[in-house]
């Protein structure tokens, strides 16, 4: 067959992992509009979600949803935890310093999920079985369309936070207008400190919902979260439609470049696309509310 | 009562101020401006214990050791006029060690090519690469900058993964010869210690000078405020991509070394674990500084070799001790810990003086 | 021909007309001043000429050349040099140091001979030295020449800026809101300095919210409001013209 003939089943994939790259895009943009911070380790999140879950499953014999709810909790402290140990200290500092504290961060919460949890890649078992089922002829697999449809969940209910409840509008505030939230009483360390738990959660999340389909293992958080701030980037930087617009597209475009390209190059796709970007349209698709050609 | 408390506050002062003396001799200077002299007392105090450290402690082990610390020292000085003196952030340094590494490796053990000519190529290849990838890259700021190298630092890395008639893929290239000139084999760790660190010293008066010029005070002057140096007629975008060249080429020199050293090339030099090492012996060593980056690497060289008798729980330990410098050092310790020392010098002085007018 | 004109600029910010077809000229070796009450445009006028905006329409010409589209390095090698509102002082380099990078496109050398320290760097490097030492002294710093530039006052900071500028020898030096911030001896000072500077043959072209210093010692002034040039003359005309006065002195009343 062709290699055209296999778009199809590609564009399926794509789209499964799209939706977990725009989630970690979301955690990106979340964290970055309350604080101007990007925070590297968000990859780890994601990591942890499915890495806690699957201890909880196996080892303390909790069943599985609980395991997976009890799981997002606890990345949500370490998120918390982040925020409070190494955030909140260096918020003076310049951004390579602030850089590096994520980095190191990430670093140490990557290996150290090595030593807890050992080496192996774990895999979680699917929420509703295994057998893929066809949609206009294409094998879809149920998880698949969990990633989805909890995908579009979490979306509204971002959306419903950040628009509708009084915790959210002040963490929109707070990054629009810093100076104003500062003058009406918001106080914008404790924004960022829910931001961060936030995307935690939202990683998560994304974490559990991945981890049936490809593995999880201690190393897997950091690439994934490069790959989602390119998405965010790619989208839009800033921008919440950005980050899921960016994140579909990446999972698209890697996915079908499997069936022209040597598989290996596959995650060098995501860096040509990021170099791409940055050289046309830094602004991202979408445009960008930050993006001033002075202060980027 | 009070006599005696002051008299012993008196040989403690001493003995404290003594040490405090000692030790701001030995450590890196702050950031003190226009004291750029090219040499001063401090350099040759420096310059005795490098050349006779390899003497005084005879370890084979320890030679190894200084050896790697001063290939990094390399690496790390390259890095440190690009981001300590420009600003700049490059999380991608480590591409142009593995591009100097791999040049080296394939041009001397395919072509039979003399290691000094490879040397030299190698800083070279790397130079043209850095300013091919700097000219569009360095328009950018601030994070996007930083993930734009990590950009091209992955794209690199999967490369020489997946060409392994060029590269040796995943396994890299092995048997590549020491470094010899002449003749003269550097053969022994030994040898190849005063190779590595004669060079660097060479690098050394090479980026001094460099930052006592007016090139030197153009990165500065971009650092702080691209406007203003736009507004005396600094091209910025041109002085980024020299600068970003120049410690390209440093890293090649230091991948070539690093080639004759190991008698190895491998995928693992453009790591991004190694691309975070080098900016945090840049960080570490305090931004603005020639030599605190160098003790950086010499202190990280010592740091991993530790370390790696914790083979599991190395890598954490970095990333939470790399945090914990950050937030306690976040100016770097070069120029922290000295600051902190002169203030403590002259608080002692000062609280000597307000004895003696009371009594 | 004048050494600086403005020909219909237009400048808008998401629905602000901060210049509204702006048509000036600053005629060589003369003092030119800009006022108006604030947000009247003048900081983006000047943003507009050294090339940190585009505007939306217009032409600006120095010497002749037409440098609308121009990279502010670029318009700066043309020999035009500024301060800036929000003094852009290098706080880490020593005040001399300071002088010595504004004079920057005036030395040679590149990476290369920099590196090596050849030897015609090191014998620019100390004419440079005692060029700058000079312009310190003309501008009162000089005792303080090593010193690192944060630990001088505001006022000494202005006037460092303003050195910095002076050391590039441009023939057309802008100055923007020079006077905010000082004190009212500070002030005379300073316009003492920009006189001697009209003497070396340098134009001078102020904008300046301050307008009492600016109508002591300017050749010609104009006045913007609203994004409009309202009025263009010498001083004691444009003090007598009624609409700069209501426009202006309103504003005057409110601040003092």
């Amino acid at each position: 067959m062709t290699p055209w003939a296999y778009i199809p089943q590609f564009l399926s994939s794509g789209i499964t992992i799209g939706a977990i790259y725009a989630l970690v895009a979301l955690g990106f943009v979340t964290i970055a509009r309350a604080s101007q911070i990007i925070n590297f380790a968000q990859g780890e999140f994601v990591m942890l979600g499915g890495m806690i879950t699957f201890s909880l499953l196996h080892h303390v014999g909790l069943p599985y949803p609980m395991a997976a709810v009890t799981s997002v909790f606890f990345v949500i402290l370490v998120g918390f935890l982040l925020y409070l140990l190494v955030i909140y200290p260096l918020r003076k500092a310049s951004i390579p310093i602030l850089l590096m504290a994520t980095l190191g961060a990430s670093l140490f919460i990557s290996n150290s999920s090595s030593i807890v949890f050992g080496p192996l890649p774990k895999a979680l078992p699917p929420f509703s079985g295994d057998e893929p089922f066809l949609i206009a002829g294409i094998p879809v697999v149920p998880q698949s369309l969990w990633v989805l449809g909890a995908t579009f969940l979490l979306l509204f209910f971002l959306y419903h936070l950040s628009h509708k409840t009084l915790l959210g509008k002040a963490m929109e505030a707070s990054s629009t207008d810093p100076l104003g939230a500062d003058l009406s009483g918001i106080w914008r360390s404790l924004m960022v400190f829910f931001a961060f738990g936030v995307s935690a959660g939202m990683g998560s999340i994304a974490g559990i919902l991945i981890t049936p389909i490809f593995y999880t293992s201690y190393s897997s958080g950091t690439l994934l979260g490069l790959k989602g701030f390119i998405a965010a980037v790619l989208g839009g930087w800033g921008k919440n439609s950005g980050a899921i617009l960016g994140g579909f597209i990446l999972g698209i475009a890697e996915s079908v470049s499997v069936a022209f390209i040597p598989s290996g190059y596959k995650d060098a796709v995501a860096f040509i696309i990021l170099l791409l970007i940055l050289h046309f349209r830094p602004k991202g698709i979408l445009g960008s509310p930050f993006i001033d050609s002075r202060r980027w | 009562m009070v006599e005696e408390d002051s008299t012993k506050l008196r040989k403690r002062d001493l003995l404290f101020t003594g040490a405090l003396w000692l030790l701001s001799l030995i450590l890196p200077d702050p950031h003190l401006p226009y004291r750029r002299e090219l040499i001063k007392k401090r350099d040759l105090f420096y310059l005795g214990g490098v050349l006779l450290l390899p003497i005084v402690w005879p370890s084979s082990h320890v030679h190894h050791l200084m050896v790697l610390a001063g290939i990094y020292a390399i690496l790390a000085l390259g890095l440190s006029l690009f981001l300590g003196y420009a600003g700049q952030i490059s999380l991608g340094h480590a591409a142009f060690f593995g591009i100097g590494a791999y040049t080296t490796a394939i041009l001397t053990t395919r072509y039979g090519i003399p290691p000094l000519a490879a040397f030299w190529a190698s800083a070279g290849v790397a130079a043209i690469f850095a300013y091919l990838i700097g000219r569009p890259i360095l328009k950018l700021k601030g994070y996007f900058l930083a993930l734009a190298t990590l950009g091209f630092v992955e794209i690199f890395l999967v490369i020489v993964r997946e060409t392994p008639d060029l590269t040796g893929g995943v396994i890299g290239i092995f048997g590549v010869p020491w470094f010899s000139l002449g003749g003269f084999q550097f053969d022994t760790y030994f040898k190849q210690y005063y190779l590595v660190w004669g060079i660097l010293i060479g690098l050394i008066l090479f980026s001094k000078n460099l930052v006592r010029s007016k090139m030197g005070r153009a990165l500065l002057a971009l650092a702080t405020s691209e406007d203003a140096a736009s507004s005396v007629g600094i091209n910025v975008v041109q002085m980024k991509v020299g600068i970003f060249v120049v410690g390209a080429a440093f890293a090649g020199f230091a991948g070539s070394l690093f080639a004759c050293v190991m008698s190895t090339a491998n995928p693992e030099a453009f790591s991004l674990g190694f691309s975070v090492l080098i900016v945090m012996m840049v960080i570490l060593g305090g931004m603005g500084n020639l030599y605190g980056p160098i003790a950086g690497a010499i202190f990280l060289t010592w740091l991993i070799d530790i370390l790696g008798r914790f083979q599991e729980y190395s890598l954490s330990i970095y990333g939470l001790i790399l945090v914990l410098l950050l937030i306690f050092f976040p100016d770097g310790i070069g120029t922290r810990l000295n600051i902190r020392l002169i203030y403590l010098i002259s608080y002692w002085g000062r609280k000597k003086r307000r004895e003696t007018k009371e009594i | 021909m004048p050494l600086l004109s403005v020909e219909k600029l237009i400048k808008n910010y998401d629905g602000v007309c901060a210049l509204n077809r702006v048509s000036l000229r600053v005629d060589g070796g003369t003092i030119k001043g800009l006022i108006g009450p604030n947000g009247a445009g003048k900081s983006t006028l000047f943003h507009v000429i050294t090339g940190m905006e585009r505007p939306d329409s217009g032409k600006i010409y120095f010497k002749g050349k037409d440098i609308t589209l121009l990279e502010p390095y670029e318009i700066s090698r043309l020999g035009v040099g500024r301060t800036f509102q929000t003094l852009q002082v290098w706080g880490n380099m020593t005040v001399v140091e300071n002088i010595l990078t504004g004079m920057h496109k005036r030395l040679k050398g590149g990476f290369f001979s920099s590196g090596f320290w050849l030897p015609w760097i090191k014998r620019n490097e100390e004419e440079a030295l005692k060029e700058a030492k000079e312009t310190l002294e003309f501008l009162g710093l000089l005792g303080r020449w090593s010193w690192p530039a944060f630990q001088l006052s505001f006022g000494e900071q202005k006037m460092l800026e303003m050195g910095r500028a002076l050391a590039m020898k441009p023939e057309l030096l802008l100055l923007d809101e020079p006077a905010a911030g000082l004190t009212p001896a500070e002030v005379k000072k300073l316009a003492e300095k920009i006189c001697k500077i009209k003497q070396f043959g340098t134009t001078v072209f102020i904008v300046e919210h301050h307008s009492s210093m600016v109508m002591e010692i300017a050749d010609e002034v104009a006045v913007l409001h609203n994004g409009k040039l309202i009025a263009e003359g010498p001083p004691d005309v444009v003090s007598k013209n009624s609409q700069v006065i209501e426009a202006y002195l309103r504003g005057k009343e409110s601040d003092a």
